[in-house]
C-alpha cells in the first residue's frame, strides 16, 4: 500500500468535495429566490399583519443563514443612547441627524440602507459573497470542544479544565469544565459503547423545518417517544426520565427544574427515544438488505453461469428482466401485497414500530429485490466471462474438476469487480431509499433530501450534499483499496504502468 | 505400423455443431503414437491439429463430439469415458497439455506456487507442504532461479518465457505419459522459443514421456521430432520419420508446405505460396481434399478419396500419385534440393531451429 498515494487521493477528494460545496452553495443561496425560504415558516406567516416585525424577522433569518449582514439603526445607536430613552427614539426617527449619519456611514461601507415599511426607521444590509459564505461555513464545520469553548459573561467564575470521572450512569468519562459538553469522552452500555464529544460536525441550525435543532441532531438523534426509566440525578433526585447520561451540555440560564437535577450549568441533555435515528433506520434496513442481496445474488449468479442457457439460468433471467422492466414502485407494492397476504407481517413500519422485528422484514427484503437482480446479472456476466478464459481451459487440462475450477479459480476472479463496489453499496445505505421508505412509512433518510429541497431547508440541503459527497468519495477510495487486496495485479501508485 | 504404441487412434471422426450446421473437423484418422518418441503434427490453421489432440483428453468444446472411432491408451478405449469425472483420471495425470499462450494459461490472481501445488495435491494426494517441496523442485527443473521467492509470486511478475516454463512444470507435475504441446512457442519470441524447445526435449528424456507437438513451425519439427504427421482438412495425409518427410515427401501438400518455408526459399525466386483456400468442412469432401489447390491433381483426385500407400515401414501418404497407374511426377525443384541446402545451412555450426 502506498501511503503517499492514499494521501494524495484524499487531498484530491477533499478538493472535489470543496468544488461540489461551492456549486451547491451557489445553487442554493443564489439561484433559489431568498424570499421562498419563508413559504413553509409558520412564524413568518403569523407576522403577516405586522410589516415591520416581518421585515426584521426576514433579515434576521437571512443573517443567520449567512445570506447577508444586517444592521438596524437601533443596534448602531446602542452605544450612544440608552435603549428606550427619548434620545434614542429621537435618533431612530427618519430624517433625524443620527439617522442620516447612519445612512451615510453604512452606504459608504457598501451596505444598502432601507426603511422599515411602517416606522420608516433605517436598517442596512450587505450581501455576503458566496466564496466567503462557503469559507465561513467550512471554518465552522468542525467544532472542537475545549475548556475555553463556553463564553458566558454571567458566569465569570466558571472553572476551566479537564478531569477524569464518571457519568451518572457509572461509565468512565473525561469530564470537562468550560467545555460545551460536560463529558468529552464517556462510555456506557449503548452502541458503540465509547462516545466522544470533542470533535463535532456543525452544519448549523435547521430552518424552516426542524426549527431550533441542529442538522446533526435531526439526522442522528433517536426518534419517536421518550423511553423513560428510573434514574438518579447528580443531586440525588430520583425520577422517570429518558436522559442519556453523558450528553449534558452547557446551559447559560439554569432554571429551578434544572437545579433540582443538576449541580452545575450542564443541564441540557439528549433523551433516549424508541426509534433509531433517521440515518440509523436507513442504515439498518440498507445494511441487512445489502447482506441479503450478496448472500442471494452471488450464489444465484454463479449458479446461472454454471447452468448457462438451462432452466435455472432462464428463471434467473426472468427475475432480472422483471426487476429491470417493472418500475420499483409497482413491484414493491406487489411484493408487499403478496407478502402480507401470505405471512403475518405488517404492511407499514408504524404498525408495530421499530422495536418489533416484524416491522423491519418487508422493507429490508423490498430494498434487496433490485440489488439481488443487479448482483445476479453482474456475477453471471463476470463468471461467464471468466469461463471462456484460457486459464480455465488449462485448469481443466490439469485435471481439475468443474467444481474445483469454479471454487478455486473462476469465483475469485469473477468476484474482483464486485468487491470494489462493496463500500459504495455500504455508503448508499446511509442515503436511504426513498421509495421503499415511503411505501412502508419508515422514518429514514430517503425522504430527507427531497423534502429539504421542497421545504427550502437550505441548511439541510447543504449538509446532506456535504455528507453524501464526502461519504461517496471516501467509499470509492475504500473500494480501490479493497481491489488492491483481492487483486494482486493492482497496486495504488502515482506512476502509471508496471510496478 | 509402429512398435510399442502408447496411444492408438482408430478411425476417429469428430463433428462440430455450428449454428445448426455440422462441420466434420476430423475425418477418419488412424494413427499410432510410439512410446518415448516425439511426434509433430503440422498443417495450416483449421486443419484440425488441435481438435485431434483434444480428443485424447476429452477437451473438445461443448459443441464438438466424437462421432466415431476409438482411442486406445493403457489398455482401455478412452472413448468409453462418459463424464468429466472419468477424464480427470487422464487429464493432467496421464496426458498433460501445454497450451499456446502462457500469458493467459495461468490464473492471474493465484500465486504460481498455488497453481503448481494444486495439481500435485489433486493427483498425488499429497499435503500442502509436500506439494510445495515438489513444486519447488519442479520449478528448479524448468529453470526458475530462486524458486523459494518466486513460489509466492503472481503470473504478472513473470515474463512470457518464465510463464511457459511454469506451464510446463504444471504439465509435468504428475509425471504424465504423454505431453501434448499445442504450439508451445508461437507466442514467444525467437530466443525464448529455442530455450523452451530445448527444455521440453531435455525433460522428455528425464521424465520419459511421449511428446506430441502441434506446430506450424517446420524449423521446430526438424529440430525435435522423430515422426511427422502432416494434416490437411481433417486428415493426416502423410506420415513418416522426420527425414522421410523433409527429404522424401510424396504428397503434393507436403511439398507445398515445405516450399513455403521462408528459410528454404531459393535466392532470387519469389517465395512459394499454396494457391487457393482449404475446403469447407461443412460439406462432404469428395476425392482428395487437396486436389483443387494442387498442381499435380488428376481426374481421379476429384472422384475418389485416395487410400493409404505405404512407402516404407514408417512412411505412408494418401495421394493417388503413389498409385502404380499414376504418371511419374517429379517434386518441385525446391524440394529436390532441400536436403543439400539444409546441409549447407547447418554445416556452419549450430542446430537448425536454434539459430
Amino acid at each position: 500500500m502506498n501511503k503517499g498515494y492514499i494521501l494524495k487521493r484524499l487531498l484530491r477528494s477533499a478538493i472535489s468535495v470543496l468544488i461540489i460545496m461551492l456549486i451547491v452553495f451557489t445553487l442554493v443561496y443564489t439561484l433559489i429566490p431568498r424570499n421562498s425560504i419563508f413559504s413553509k415558516d409558520d412564524g413568518y406567516r403569523k407576522l403577516a399583519s405586522k410589516p415591520d416585525e416581518k421585515t426584521e424577522y426576514m433579515y434576521n433569518i437571512w443573517q443567520k443563514l449567512g445570506y447577508l449582514t444586517f444592521v438596524r439603526s437601533a443596534d448602531d445607536f446602542q452605544e450612544l443612547y440608552e435603549m428606550g430613552s427619548p434620545e434614542m427614539e429621537e435618533a431612530l426617527k427618519p430624517g433625524s441627524k443620527a439617522a442620516e449619519e447612519f445612512k451615510a456611514k453604512y452606504e459608504a461601507q457598501g451596505y444598502t440602507v432601507e426603511k422599515y415599511p411602517k416606522s420608516g426607521r433605517y436598517y442596512a444590509y450587505k450581501d455576503i459573497p458566496i466564496i466567503q459564505h462557503v469559507a465561513v461555513w467550512l471554518s465552522n464545520l468542525i467544532e472542537i470542544d475545549t475548556p475555553w469553548s463556553v463564553k458566558d459573561e454571567n458566569n465569570p467564575d466558571l472553572h476551566r479544565g479537564i478531569s477524569l470521572g464518571r457519568t451518572e450512569s457509572g461509565g468512565l468519562a473525561l469530564i470537562g469544565s468550560g467545555t460545551n459538553h460536560k463529558h468529552l469522552i464517556y462510555s456506557d452500555s449503548h452502541f458503540p459503547w465509547l462516545h466522544q464529544n470533542i470533535i463535532k460536525l456543525q452544519f448549523g441550525e435547521s430552518y424552516p423545518t426542524y426549527q431550533g435543532l441542529d442538522v446533526m441532531s435531526v439526522l442522528f438523534q433517536s426518534q419517536g417517544a421518550e423511553v423513560k426509566r428510573p434514574v438518579t440525578y447528580a443531586t440525588g433526585k430520583e425520577a422517570e426520565s429518558g436522559i442519556i447520561f453523558g450528553t449534558e451540555t452547557y446551559k447559560a440560564v439554569v432554571d429551578r427544574m434544572d437545579k433540582q437535577k443538576f449541580t452545575d450549568n450542564y443541564a441540557s441533555y439528549q433523551v433516549q427515544r424508541d426509534q433509531p435515528s433517521m440515518i440509523g433506520t436507513s442504515f439498518i434496513i440498507g445494511f441487512f438488505a445489502m447482506i441479503l442481496s450478496y448472500l442471494i445474488g452471488l450464489p444465484v449468479g454463479l449458479l446461472m453461469a454454471r447452468r448457462k442457457d438451462k432452466l435455472a439460468d432462464k428463471l434467473g433471467m426472468i427475475y432480472i428482466i422483471f426487476i429491470i422492466a417493472v418500475p420499483s414502485l409497482a413491484y414493491i407494492y406487489l411484493f408487499r401485497y403478496l407478502a402480507t397476504a401470505a405471512f403475518d407481517l405488517p404492511s407499514v413500519f408504524t404498525t408495530y414500530g421499530a422495536k418489533d422485528i416484524r416491522s423491519w422484514i418487508l422493507p429490508t427484503i423490498s430494498l434487496a429485490l433490485p440489488s439481488i437482480a443487479g448482483l445476479m446479472l453482474w456475477t453471471r456476466r463476470f463468471v461467464v466471462d471468466q469461463m471462456s478464459q484460457d486459464y480455465v481451459k488449462f485448469a481443466k487440462a490439469k485435471g481439475l474438476s468443474q467444481k474445483e475450477i469454479f471454487n478455486r479459480h473462476i469465483f475469485k476472479n469473477a468476484f474482483i469487480p464486485t468487491a470494489q463496489g462493496i463500500p459504495a453499496s455500504l455508503a448508499a445505505c446511509l442515503a436511504g431509499a426513498i421509495i421503499t421508505e415511503s411505501i412502508y412509512a419508515v422514518g429514514g433518510m430517503g425522504k430527507m433530501l427531497p423534502n429539504a429541497i421542497q421545504q427550502y431547508n437550505n441548511v439541510m440541503i447543504v449538509a446532506l450534499a456535504f455528507l453524501f459527497s464526502t461519504i461517496s468519495v471516501l467509499s470509492i477510495i475504500a473500494g480501490d483499496i479493497i481491489l488492491t487486496k483481492v487483486d494482486p495485479r493492482i497496486s495504488l501508485t502515482e506512476k502509471a504502468g508496471r510496478s | 505400423m509402429v512398435n510399442n504404441p502408447i496411444l492408438s487412434v482408430k478411425n476417429l471422426e469428430v463433428k462440430f455443431k455450428v449454428r445448426d450446421r455440422v462441420l466434420t473437423a476430423i475425418r477418419n484418422i488412424s494413427l499410432d503414437f510410439e512410446e518415448h518418441k516425439v511426434v509433430a503434427i503440422v498443417g495450416e490453421s483449421g486443419s484440425g491439429k488441435s481438435v485431434f489432440t483434444k480428443t485424447f483428453t476429452g477437451m473438445l468444446d461443448i459443441n464438438g463430439e466424437v462421432t466415431q472411432g476409438e482411442i486406445w491408451f493403457e489398455g482401455r478405449n478412452l472413448m468409453d469415458i462418459k463424464d468429466d469425472k472419468g477424464w480427470e483420471e487422464i487429464r493432467g495425470k496421464k496426458i498433460a497439455t501445454v497450451f499456446q499462450d502462457p500469458m493467459t494459461s495461468l490464473n492471474p490472481v493465484r500465486t504460481i506456487g498455488y497453481q503448481i501445488s494444486e495439481v500435485i495435491m489433486k493427483h498425488q494426494g499429497k499435503s500442502m507442504e509436500e506439494a510445495k517441496k515438489e513444486a519447488l523442485e519442479l520449478m528448479t527443473k524448468v529453470g526458475i532461479k530462486d524458486p523459494e521467492r518466486r513460489y509466492d509470486e503472481y503470473p504478472f511478475q513473470y515474463s512470457g518465457g518464465m510463464r511457459q516454463r511454469i506451464v510446463i512444470a504444471i504439465a509435468l507435475a504428475c509425471h504424465p505419459k504423454i505431453l501434448i504441446c499445442d504450439e508451445p512457442t508461437t507466442a514467444l519470441d525467437v530466443t525464448i522459443q529455442a530455450q523452451i524447445i530445448r527444455l521440453i526435449k531435455d525433460l522428455a528424456e528425464e521424465y520419459q514421456f511421449t511428446t506430441i507437438y502441434i506446430t506450424h513451425d517446420l524449423g521446430v519439427v526438424a529440430n525435435v521430432a522423430d515422426y511427422v504427421a502432416v494434416m490437411y482438412a481433417g486428415q493426416i495425409i502423410e506420415f513418416g520419420t522426420v527425414d522421410e518427410i523433409f527429404y522424401d515427401s510424396r504428397h503434393p501438400y507436403t511439398w507445398g508446405l515445405l516450399s513455403s518455408l521462408p528459410q528454404l526459399g531459393l535466392k532470387g525466386e519469389e517465395l512459394f505460396a499454396i494457391r487457393g483456400t482449404p475446403p469447407s468442412l461443412f460439406e462432404e469432401v469428395k476425392g482428395d481434399a487437396f486436389a483443387p489447390r494442387s498442381n499435380y491433381s488428376m481426374k481421379i483426385d476429384f472422384i475418389k478419396e485416395p487410400p493409404i500407400f505405404d512407402i516404407t515401414d514408417t512412411h505412408w501418404a494418401k495421394t493417388w500419385l503413389l498409385d502404380p497407374r499414376a504418371p511419374k511426377v517429379e517434386p518441385p525443384l525446391v524440394i529436390r534440393t532441400l536436403h543439400q541446402r539444409m546441409l549447407d545451412m547447418t554445416k556452419k555450426g549450430g542446430v537448425y531451429g536454434e539459430r
